[in-house]
C-alpha cells in the first residue's frame, strides 16, 4: 500500500522535477502520468495495490476539486460579464466533440473492417 | 474555541459532511447527472461561507488535503491507460483519429466561441481543457495562466451536459458502434461521461473511460504545444 502511494508521488515529484529543469509546459502530475506508463512498461511485476490505490483515488475524485469550485465564487464579476458566452461554448463544443469523436471512431474502424472483409460490429 | 477555527479540522468536517450529504442525494437519484454531489456541494459551501463572512483564503486553505490528492489522482490515469494496451494496440488507427479529432474539436470550438464573446486571455486558457477531467484540466488552466476554479467549474459543466445529451445525439447520428459512441462520451464528457456510459454498456463504458484518460494526456500535450509556440 505505502509502495503504491509512495510510487504515485515519486513519479509526480519527478514531473514537476523536469517541469521546472526543463520548462516543458506540461503540468507536473501530467508529465508524471507519463513516468508512470514508463514504469509499467518496464517494470514487469504484479500491480494489484497500486490498481487499488488508484481505483480508490478515482472513485473518490469528485470530493478532491470541490474546495477549487467553491472558489469560483470569487469570480462574480467574470460571471456575470462573460457567464453566456462560456455557456454558450460549452454547450455547442460538448456537442460537437461528441458527433465529431463518434463519427471519425466509426468511419475510421468501419473501412478497416471492411478492409479485412470482417463484418462490421 | 477561535484557534479551533484556525485549524484544517471545522472545513473539512463541513465540508465532507456537505459532501456526504450531497452524494446521498446523488446515489437517490440513480446518479443522474444532474444530481451530481459536486454541483450541490459546491453552492451549499459557498452558502455556508458567505453566511459566515469566511473569506475564500481561509476555506481554501483549510481544505488543502483534498486539492492535494489531485496530483496522485491525474499520474494514477496512467493505470487504466495501461491495462487497455491490448485495446489500444488493436484499435490503434480509430482510437488514434477520433482522440485527436476530439481533443481539437473540444479546444478550438471551446476557445473560439468564447473568442467571439469578447472574453479575456483567462477565459479562454480556463475553456481551453474543458473537455478533461477536472484535475487535468485545473493544472493546465493554470499552468497556461487561466483561473482553476473556474476551469473546474467549466469542465463540471461539460460533464453534465454531455453525460445528458450523448444518447439522444449519438442515436440521432445513427452511430451503433458502443465502442465509438463510449469512447466520444469520455473524450467530450471525462468522468461523467464515462459513468454515464457505463450506465447503458459495459463495453461503452470502458472506452469511455479510454477516453478520458487518452484525452486528459491529448489536451495537455497538444496545449503545451501551443503555449510553447505563442
Amino acid at each position: 500500500m505505502i509502495g503504491a502511494i509512495a510510487l504515485l508521488l515519486v513519479c509526480q515529484l519527478a514531473g514537476e522535477v523536469i517541469h521546472r529543469l526543463t520548462g516543458l509546459p506540461l503540468p507536473g502530475s501530467v508529465i508524471g502520468m507519463g513516468l508512470l506508463l514508463a514504469w509499467l512498461a518496464l517494470v514487469p511485476r504484479e500491480r494489484l495495490t497500486l490498481t487499488q490505490v488508484t481505483g480508490w483515488l478515482t472513485a473518490h475524485l469528485s470530493i478532491m476539486f470541490v474546495p477549487a469550485a467553491v472558489g469560483v465564487m470569487q469570480e462574480g464579476a467574470i460571471l456575470s460579464r462573460y457567464g453566456l458566452g462560456i455557456v454558450v461554448a460549452v454547450v455547442v463544443s460538448t456537442l460537437l466533440t461528441l458527433a465529431v469523436t463518434a463519427l471519425v471512431f466509426a468511419a475510421v474502424a468501419g473501412r478497416e473492417a471492411q478492409d479485412s472483409e470482417e463484418p462490421a460490429s | 474555541m477561535t484557534d479551533l477555527i484556525a485549524t484544517p479540522l471545522l472545513w473539512l468536517a463541513v465540508t465532507l459532511v456537505v459532501f456526504e450529504a450531497a452524494d446521498i442525494l446523488s446515489r437517490r437519484s440513480g446518479r443522474h447527472p444532474l444530481c451530481h454531489p459536486v454541483l450541490w456541494a459546491t453552492p451549499v459551501l459557498i452558502g455556508i461561507l458567505l453566511a459566515t463572512k469566511t473569506p475564500y483564503a481561509t476555506y481554501a486553505e483549510a481544505t488543502q488535503v483534498l486539492g492535494f490528492l489531485l496530483g496522485p489522482a491525474v499520474v494514477g490515469l496512467a493505470v487504466p491507460i495501461w491495462a487497455q494496451r491490448a485495446t489500444i494496440r488493436r484499435l490503434a488507427k480509430p482510437l488514434t483519429c477520433a482522440l485527436l479529432a476530439g481533443a481539437v474539436t473540444a479546444i478550438v470550438s471551446a476557445v473560439g466561441i468564447v473568442w467571439l464573446f469578447g472574453a479575456p486571455v483567462e477565459i479562454l486558457a480556463s475553456i481551453a481543457p474543458r473537455a478533461t477531467t477536472t484535475p487535468v484540466g485545473m493544472a493546465v488552466a493554470a499552468q497556461l495562466g487561466g483561473i482553476p476554479a473556474l476551469a473546474a467549474v467549466i469542465v463540471l459543466m461539460s460533464g453534465v451536459i454531455g453525460a445528458m445529451t450523448a444518447t439522444p445525439l449519438l442515436n440521432l447520428l445513427r452511430i451503433k458502434d458502443y465502442r465509438a459512441r463510449g469512447f466520444a462520451v469520455g473524450v467530450s464528457a471525462h468522468g461523467f461521461g464515462a459513468a454515464r456510459a457505463f450506465q447503458v454498456d459495459q463495453t461503452a463504458g470502458a472506452f469511455a473511460s479510454l477516453g478520458m484518460a487518452l484525452n486528459a494526456a491529448a489536451t495537455a500535450t497538444i496545449l503545451s504545444i501551443v503555449a510553447g509556440l505563442l
